[in-house]
C-alpha cells in the first residue's frame, strides 16, 4: 500500500532547516490539499429543511494555514466535517488532494483519514484509557505502523510534552491535552490537518500556544492546516481566512490582522 | 407522588432498549420458575384423570398386600383358584382376573425388540367390559394361543400392523405371534413411553412362566351393595397375605405414585430455575448500577430543583418495581409457553406425555410475582441507596463519580458471608443433615452465600486479573494490537463492573465445573473399583426393566466355555424398620466372581435359606457379628430370622445385604434375574467365549452381553449422558449470564460514545471498533469463566470428600474438559458482545463526538 506519511518523512527531516522546493513553488502552482465543488449539505426535508452548505466552491492550499470563519450557523463546522469525510454530502464533490472522497466507502474513508488527515477537536480529543504517548501514536498504531521515532521526538520536544508522555489525559491540563492532540495530528505527517475550534475550550495563554504550534507546523514543516474558529485573534494566525454565511462563501482575506477579521465578521453579522 | 410516578414512567419510556435489556434476564428467570410449576401441575392433573378413568368402574381390587413403599408395576402373584372365591362373594357384580407381566418383549418387524427410554414394557391379560382400562381401537381382541394386541402409540411408532406375525420374547425364548388388535389405555393412551401388549390370560400365564397365577382381581359392586360393605366381605373371604382395597384407594395410590415421580421431576426443574433466577439477580443489579452512573446529571438536576434524597431513592425503587412487575407478567406468559415447549420436546424424544391441561395455580402466580418483583427490587436496593447520595452540585459540575468506598466494610461482609457459606455447606455434607431436603437446603444456601461472597471479593482483583488475562492481546499483529490494548484497558477500567458482569458466568461455570469434577471422579472411582473387584469376565444384564428369565443362567452355565456362572437378583427387604436393598446370588461362588473382601465367616457355608451376609458397615449398624441372628422382613413372607453367615468389606455392585438364591426363592414371589456374571474356563479366549454366547444373544435380544470393559464403558457412558443433561440445564444460567455480558457491553458502549466517535474520526475502522468491544467482552468472560472453574473445583473437591468413599474414592480433575469449557465460555462471551459491537461501529461519528 502506498504510504504517504512514510514518503514524506524523508523530505521533512532533510528540509527542516531551509525552505523546500515544494514549499517555495506552492504559491505559483497552487497545489490544493482539499477542494470542494458545488458542495451542498441539506438537513431535513420540506418545512424543516436546513441548507447548511449551499453551493460551496472552495480549495485549501497545501502548505498554508487556512481559517474558516462565519457567524453561528453559517456552516463553517459542517464544511470542515464534509471536507474531512466525517459527514456525507447532499450534492457536489469533495476531493482530498486528487482523490474524490465524496462517494468513498466508510472503510476507505477511515483509512484515508488515518493516513492522510490529522484531527484536532474542540474538546474530548483524547482517549481516557491511553497515555499521552499512546494517544499521540494512535493513528499509526491503528494502521499497524511503526512510528518514526526521530520525527515523533521532534514533535514531542517542540510541543514540550517530553515529561508528560506517560501521563493519562485526566492528569494533564487542558492546554497539555490540546498539545497532545496537536502532536497526534502531526505524527503521521498528514496531507492536511483539520482543527475544529482547537482553542475554544482553552484560556488565552494556552490558546496562543496551540495556535503558535499550528503556525510552526506550517512554517517549519510545510504542513497544511484548516481551522474553524470564531475568534478573530485565532484567525489572525492564518495565511488566508475564508468567510461563510448561510452556507455560502462570502469572501476571503489574505494575511489578515485580528482587527481586519473582526471588522469583516461584524459586517457579516450585521 | 403522582409527579414522581410520571417521572419514572417517562424515564423508562425514554430508555426502551435499556428497559428491555434489564427486563429480559428477569423474564427468563421467571419463565423457568413458572414453567416448572405449570408443567408439573398440568402433568399431575392429567395423570390423575388418566388413573381415575382407568379405574372408574372398579370398586375394589384384591391383590397381594405390600408392606413396601416403592413404586411397583407388578404384584406378587397368587393362585388363580382364589378367583372363584372372590367372584362368589355376596354383592360382587362383576369380577375380572388380572395378570401383569414385565418379562415379555414384543419384537418389531425389523427383528429388533421394542425399546423405551426408561419406561416399562408391560403385558396385561385382555379383558373386555367396563372394568378394563384397555379399549380396542382396531382389529380384534386376542382370543386364543398365538394372538396378541399392542397399544396404539407403540404400533404407530414401531410400525406394528394388524394381521402380521411378530416375535415375542418371553421367559422361554422367542415365539411367533399374530397381531390381532390395537388397544388404547384410558382416553389418550398416554403411557409416558411405556409399551403395553395384551394376550389371553392363559397365554400370558404361559409366557410369564406363571401358570395358574394371577396378580390381581378387579371387582365391581352390585347396584344395591355399598362398596365399603363389599370391601369388608372381600377382606373376610381372602387369605391374610392378600388385601382388598377400595377403588378410591387404588386411584389414590396410583396418583400418589405418579405424583411422587412428577414431583421429583418438577423439583429438578425448579432447582435449575432457581439457579437461573440467582444469576439474573446479579445482572439486574449490575445494570441498575451502570444506568445510575449514566444518570448522575439527571439525578443531580432533580436534586438541585428540590427533590429530596428520599424522593430520589423512591424513584429508583419505583422504577425497579415497574420493571419487576412487567417482567413477572411477561415471564408468566413465557413460562406457560416454555412448559408446552418442554412437553413437546419430551414427547418428541420418545417420552410420550399426555397433552397437559393448562393450570395456572395461585401458587404459580405468586411465585412469578415474588421472583420477578422480589429479585428486581432486591437487586436495586443498593443502587437506589447510592442514587440518593448524588449531590445537587453535580448537575452543574460534571465528573461526579460514585465512590467505590466501603471497601473495608465490603471485605468484612464478604468474609462473614463466605464463612457462613462454608459452615452451611459443611454442616450439610458432614454433619447434621439427615434428610435430603435439609441437605439440599444447606448446600444451596451455602453455595449462594459463597457466590455472593466471591462476587463481593472479586472487585479487589478484577482489574489486575483483566490486565493479566488481556496481556496477550497486546501482541496481536498490526493494527489489532492497539484494539487489543484498548480492549484490555477497558476491561480493567471499572473493577466493580467487570467483577459483577463476570459473576453471572462465574456462577454458571462453577456449577458446571463442579458437576464435571464429581462425574469424572465418580467414573474414575468406578473404573478402578471395577478393575479390582469384578472377577467375572462377562456380564449379562438389561438396560432397563424388571429382570429377565432365570433359565438363562442355567443355559450359560451349561456352556463348557464358562467355568463359573451366577445370577444376581436385586430386591428390597426391611431391617430394623428401614428399607434396604438386598442382592441374591449363588453365595458358593460369590468370591470367585466378585472380590467382596470377606472379613469374617464363610460365604460358601452360608448357602441355603437361613443365612444373610452383611458388609462391615451394616453389621456395625445392627450390632451383629458372624453367627448372630438378624431379623429380616420380606414383602412376601414377612419377618424371618436369619443368621449372619459372613461379613465382607466391599459393597461395590452388590450392596450391603446378600442372601443366597435359594433364600430369594423362599422369600420373594418373582424369580427374575437382574444380572448374570460369568467367568470363562481356563484356556478359553474372548473370541471363543463370545462365539459360545452368540446364540443366546440372539434369543434374548433385549439383554446386553458384555465384557467387563464394555460394561465399564457403558456405565461411564451413562454417567456422561447424565452429565450432559445436567450441563445443558445449567447452560441456561450461562445463557442468562451471556445476556448480562451483552447488556453491560451495550451500556458501556453508550457510556463511551464520545471516545468511540473520536477514535473512528482519527482512523479506527468499523471492524477494529467491533473487535475492540468483542475482545473486551472476551477478557471479562475469560475472567468470569476462570473464576467459575476455580470455585467449581473447590465445590467439586468438597463434594468428593463428602460423598462416601465406597462411591467416590478419588478426586479426578478433568483439566482438558475444564479448559474447553473456559474456551467455549470466552468465545460465547465474545460473540454475545456482537450486537453492542455492531452498534458501536455504526455510530455516527459527528453525533458521537458532539455528545454532551
Amino acid at each position: 500500500m502506498n504510504k504517504p506519511s512514510m514518503r514524506k518523512v524523508g523530505m521533512v527531516t532533510t528540509e527542516t532547516s531551509e525552505p523546500s522546493a515544494l514549499a517555495t513553488a506552492a504559491p505559483d502552482i497552487q497545489i490544493m490539499a482539499a477542494t470542494a465543488v458545488g458542495l451542498r449539505k441539506i438537513y431535513g426535508e420540506g418545512e424543516t429543511e436546513v441548507r447548511a452548505l449551499d453551493g460551496v466552491d472552495v480549495g485549501f492550499e497545501a502548505g498554508k494555514l487556512t481559517a474558516i470563519m462565519g457567524p453561528s450557523g453559517s456552516g463553517k463546522s459542517t464544511l470542515l466535517h464534509c471536507m474531512a469525510g466525517l459527514d456525507d454530502i447532499t450534492d457536489g464533490s469533495v476531493r482530498a488532494g486528487d482523490t474524490l472522497i465524496s462517494d468513498m466507502s466508510d472503510q476507505d474513508l477511515t483509512l484515508l483519514r488515518r493516513e492522510t488527515m490529522g484531527f484536532i477537536f474542540q474538546a474530548f480529543n483524547l482517549v481516557p484509557t491511553l497515555t499521552a504517548e499512546e494517544n499521540i501514536l494512535l493513528p499509526l498504531l491503528l494502521g499497524g505502523n511503526r512510528p518514526d521515532e526521530e520525527w515523533e521526538n521532534t514533535v514531542v520536544q517542540s510541543l514540550g510534552l517530553g515529561e508528560r508522555l506517560h501521563h493519562r489525559p485526566d492528569e494533564l491540563s487542558g492546554g497539555q491535552q490540546q498539545r497532545v492532540a496537536v502532536a497526534r495530528a502531526l505524527v503521521t505527517q498528514p496531507n492536511v490537518i483539520f482543527a475544529d475550534e482547537p482553542t475554544g475550550n482553552l484560556d488565552s495563554k494556552s490558546g496562543n500556544e496551540v495556535l503558535g504550534f499550528l503556525r510552526r507546523a506550517v512554517d517549519d514543516w510545510q504542513q497544511t492546516v484548516v481551522m474553524v474558529t470564531h475568534d478573530p485573534l485565532a484567525a489572525s494566525y492564518a495565511d488566508l481566512v475564508i468567510f461563510l454565511r448561510d452556507g455560502q462563501v462570502v469572501g476571503e482575506l489574505r494575511d489578515p490582522t485580528a482587527d481586519q477579521v473582526h471588522d469583516r465578521i461584524r459586517a457579516l453579522e450585521a | 407522588m403522582r409527579f414522581q410516578i410520571l417521572l419514572t414512567l417517562r424515564s423508562l419510556a425514554a430508555n426502551k432498549l435499556r428497559f428491555l435489556l434489564t427486563t429480559f434476564s428477569v423474564v427468563l428467570g421467571v419463565s423457568f420458575v413458572v414453567s416448572s410449576f405449570v408443567l408439573t401441575d398440568g402433568l399431575l392433573k392429567t395423570f390423575d384423570n388418566i388413573v381415575e378413568d382407568a379405574n372408574a368402574e372398579v370398586d375394589a381390587e384384591v391383590r397381594a398386600s405390600s408392606e413396601f413403599a416403592e413404586v411397583e408395576f407388578t404384584y406378587r402373584p397368587f393362585d388363580e383358584s382364589l378367583f372363584e372365591t372372590v367372584a362368589a362373594v355376596d354383592g360382587v357384580d362383576e369380577a375380572v382376573p388380572g395378570l401383569t407381566s414385565a418379562k415379555i418383549v414384543p419384537v418389531k418387524g425389523d427383528g429388533d425388540p421394542v425399546q423405551t427410554t426408561g419406561a416399562p414394557i408391560l403385558s396385561f391379560n385382555w379383558t373386555s367390559g367396563s372394568l378394563s382400562a384397555l379399549t380396542l381401537v382396531e382389529g380384534e381382541a386376542p382370543d386364543g394361543p398365538g394372538e396378541f394386541a399392542i397399544d396404539e402409540t407403540t404400533a404407530d411408532r414401531d410400525n406394528f400392523v394388524v394381521g402380521q406375525t411378530y416375535d415375542i420374547i418371553a421367559a422361554g425364548g422367542r415365539e411367533a405371534f399374530t397381531l390381532v388388535g390395537i388397544t388404547r389405555f384410558g382416553e389418550e393412551n398416554a403411557l409416558a413411553g411405556a409399551v403395553l401388549s395384551s394376550f389371553t390370560l392363559e397365554e400370558l400365564q404361559r409366557l410369564d412362566d406363571s401358570e395358574g397365577l394371577l396378580s390381581f382381581i378387579d371387582v365391581s359392586a352390585a347396584p344395591d351393595v355399598d362398596p365399603t360393605v363389599l370391601l369388608d366381605r372381600l377382606t373376610a373371604a381372602i387369605p391374610s397375605d392378600l388385601e382388598a382395597i377400595s377403588g378410591d384407594e387404588l386411584v389414590e395410590e396410583a396418583q400418589d405414585d405418579f405424583g411422587e415421580i412428577i414431583g421429583i421431576f418438577g423439583n429438578i426443574l425448579l432447582a435449575f430455575a432457581i439457579v437461573a433466577v440467582f444469576v439474573s439477580t446479579f445482572i439486574i443489579s449490575n445494570t441498575f448500577n451502570i444506568l445510575l452512573g449514566q444518570r448522575v446529571r439527571q439525578l443531580a438536576l432533580l436534586r438541585a430543583l428540590g427533590a429530596s434524597s428520599r424522593q430520589i431513592r423512591f424513584n429508583t425503587l419505583l422504577e425497579s418495581l415497574i420493571v419487576g412487575l412487567v417482567a413477572s407478567i411477561v415471564g408468566l406468559g413465557g413460562g406457560v409457553l416454555l412448559a408446552y415447549g418442554l412437553r413437546a420436546l419430551m414427547d418428541s424424544v420418545g417420552f410420550s406425555l399426555p397433552s397437559i391441561e393448562l393450570i395456572i395455580a395461585p401458587r404459580t402466580i405468586i411465585a412469578a410475582l415474588v421472583v420477578g418483583v422480589g429479585v428486581t427490587m432486591l437487586a436495586s436496593l443498593s443502587p437506589a441507596k447510592r442514587a440518593a447520595t448524588v449531590p445537587p452540585v453535580a448537575a452543574m459540575r460534571g465528573g461526579f463519580r460514585f465512590g467505590s468506598g466501603e471497601g473495608t466494610r465490603r471485605t468484612i461482609i464478604a468474609i462473614i458471608l463466605s464463612v457462613l457459606g462454608v459452615v452451611s455447606m459443611g454442616y450439610g455434607l458432614f454433619g447434621g443433615a439427615d434428610n435430603t431436603a435439609l441437605l439440599m437446603a444447606t448446600l444451596g444456601l451455602g453455595a449462594v452465600l459463597v457466590f455472593v461472597a466471591v462476587s463481593m471479593f472479586s472487585p479487589l482483583f478484577s482489574t489486575p486479573s483483566a490486565k493479566f488475562l488481556g496481556a496477550p492481546l497486546e501482541y496481536l499483529p498490526g493494527g489489532a494490537s492497539i484494539t487489543g490494548h484498548m480492549a484490555r484497558s477497558n476491561a480493567a477500567r471499572n473493577n466493580k463492573r467487570t467483577a459483577s458482569t463476570a459473576a453471572g458466568l462465574m456462577i454458571g461455570l462453577s456449577l458446571i465445573a463442579m458437576a464435571t469434577v464429581v462425574a469424572t471422579s465418580l467414573k474414575d472411582s468406578f473404573r478402578a473399583e471395577l478393575g479390582s473387584t469384578l472377577a467375572g469376565d462377562y456380564l449379562i444384564s438389561e438396560e432397563t426393566g424388571p429382570g429377565f428369565s432365570n433359565q438363562l443362567a442355567a443355559r450359560v452355565d451349561a456352556l463348557p466355555e464358562f467355568e463359573t456362572v451366577s445370577a444376581v437378583r436385586y430386591g428390597t427387604i426391611r431391617v430394623d424398620g428401614d428399607e434396604k436393598g438386598v442382592a441374591a446370588t449363588d453365595v458358593t461362588v460369590l468370591t470367585e466372581l466378585l472380590e467382596v473382601g470377606v472379613l469374617a465367616g464363610d460365604p460358601v457355608a452360608s448357602a441355603g435359606t437361613d443365612y444373610v451376609l452383611l458388609t462391615q458397615d451394616a453389621a456395625d449398624d445392627h450390632g451383629v457379628v458372624v453367627g448372630d441372628e438378624l431379623e429380616v422382613e420380606f414383602a412376601a413372607t414377612g419377618k424371618q430370622v436369619l443368621t449372619v453367615g459372613a461379613v465382607y468389606e466391599n459393597e461395590f455392585l452388590i450392596g450391603h445385604y446378600i442372601i443366597d438364591l435359594s433364600g430369594w426363592d423362599a422369600n420373594f414371589a418373582a424369580g427374575n434375574d437382574n444380572v448374570i456374571s460369568a467367568k470363562t474356563a481356563p484356556g478359553v479366549d474372548a473370541a471363543a467365549a463370545e462365539a459360545a454366547l452368540a446364540p443366546l444373544e440372539e434369543t434374548f435380544p433385549q439383554l446386553v452381553f458384555e465384557t467387563r470393559a464394555e460394561f465399564s464403558e457403558r456405565v461411564e457412558g451413562q454417567l456422561d449422558s447424565l452429565l450432559v443433561v445436567i450441563n445443558v440445564f445449567l447452560g441456561l444460567a450461562i445463557i442468562i449470564s451471556l445476556l448480562g455480558i451483552a447488556n453491560t457491553m451495550a451500556l458501556s458502549v453508550l457510556e463511551r460514545t464520545q471516545e468511540i466517535g473520536l477514535m473512528r474520526a482519527i482512523g479506527m475502522t468499523r471492524r477494529q471498533t467491533r473487535s475492540m468491544i468483542r475482545l473486551e467482552a472476551g477478557v471479562v468472560s475469560l475472567f468470569g469463566a476462570l473464576l467459575g472453574v476455580l470455585v467449581g473445583l473447590v465445590f467439586g473437591w468438597v463434594a468428593v470428600i463428602a460423598i462416601p468413599e465406597s462411591i467416590i474414592d478419588r478426586l479426578s480433575i478433568p483439566a482438558g474438559t475444564l479448559a474447553v469449557y473456559v474456551v467455549i465460555a470466552t468465545i460465547a462471551g465474545l460473540l454475545a458482545a456482537s450486537m453492542p459491537a455492531r452498534r458501536a461501529s455504526k455510530l455516527n461519528i459527528l453525533e458521537a463526538i458532539a455528545q454532551l
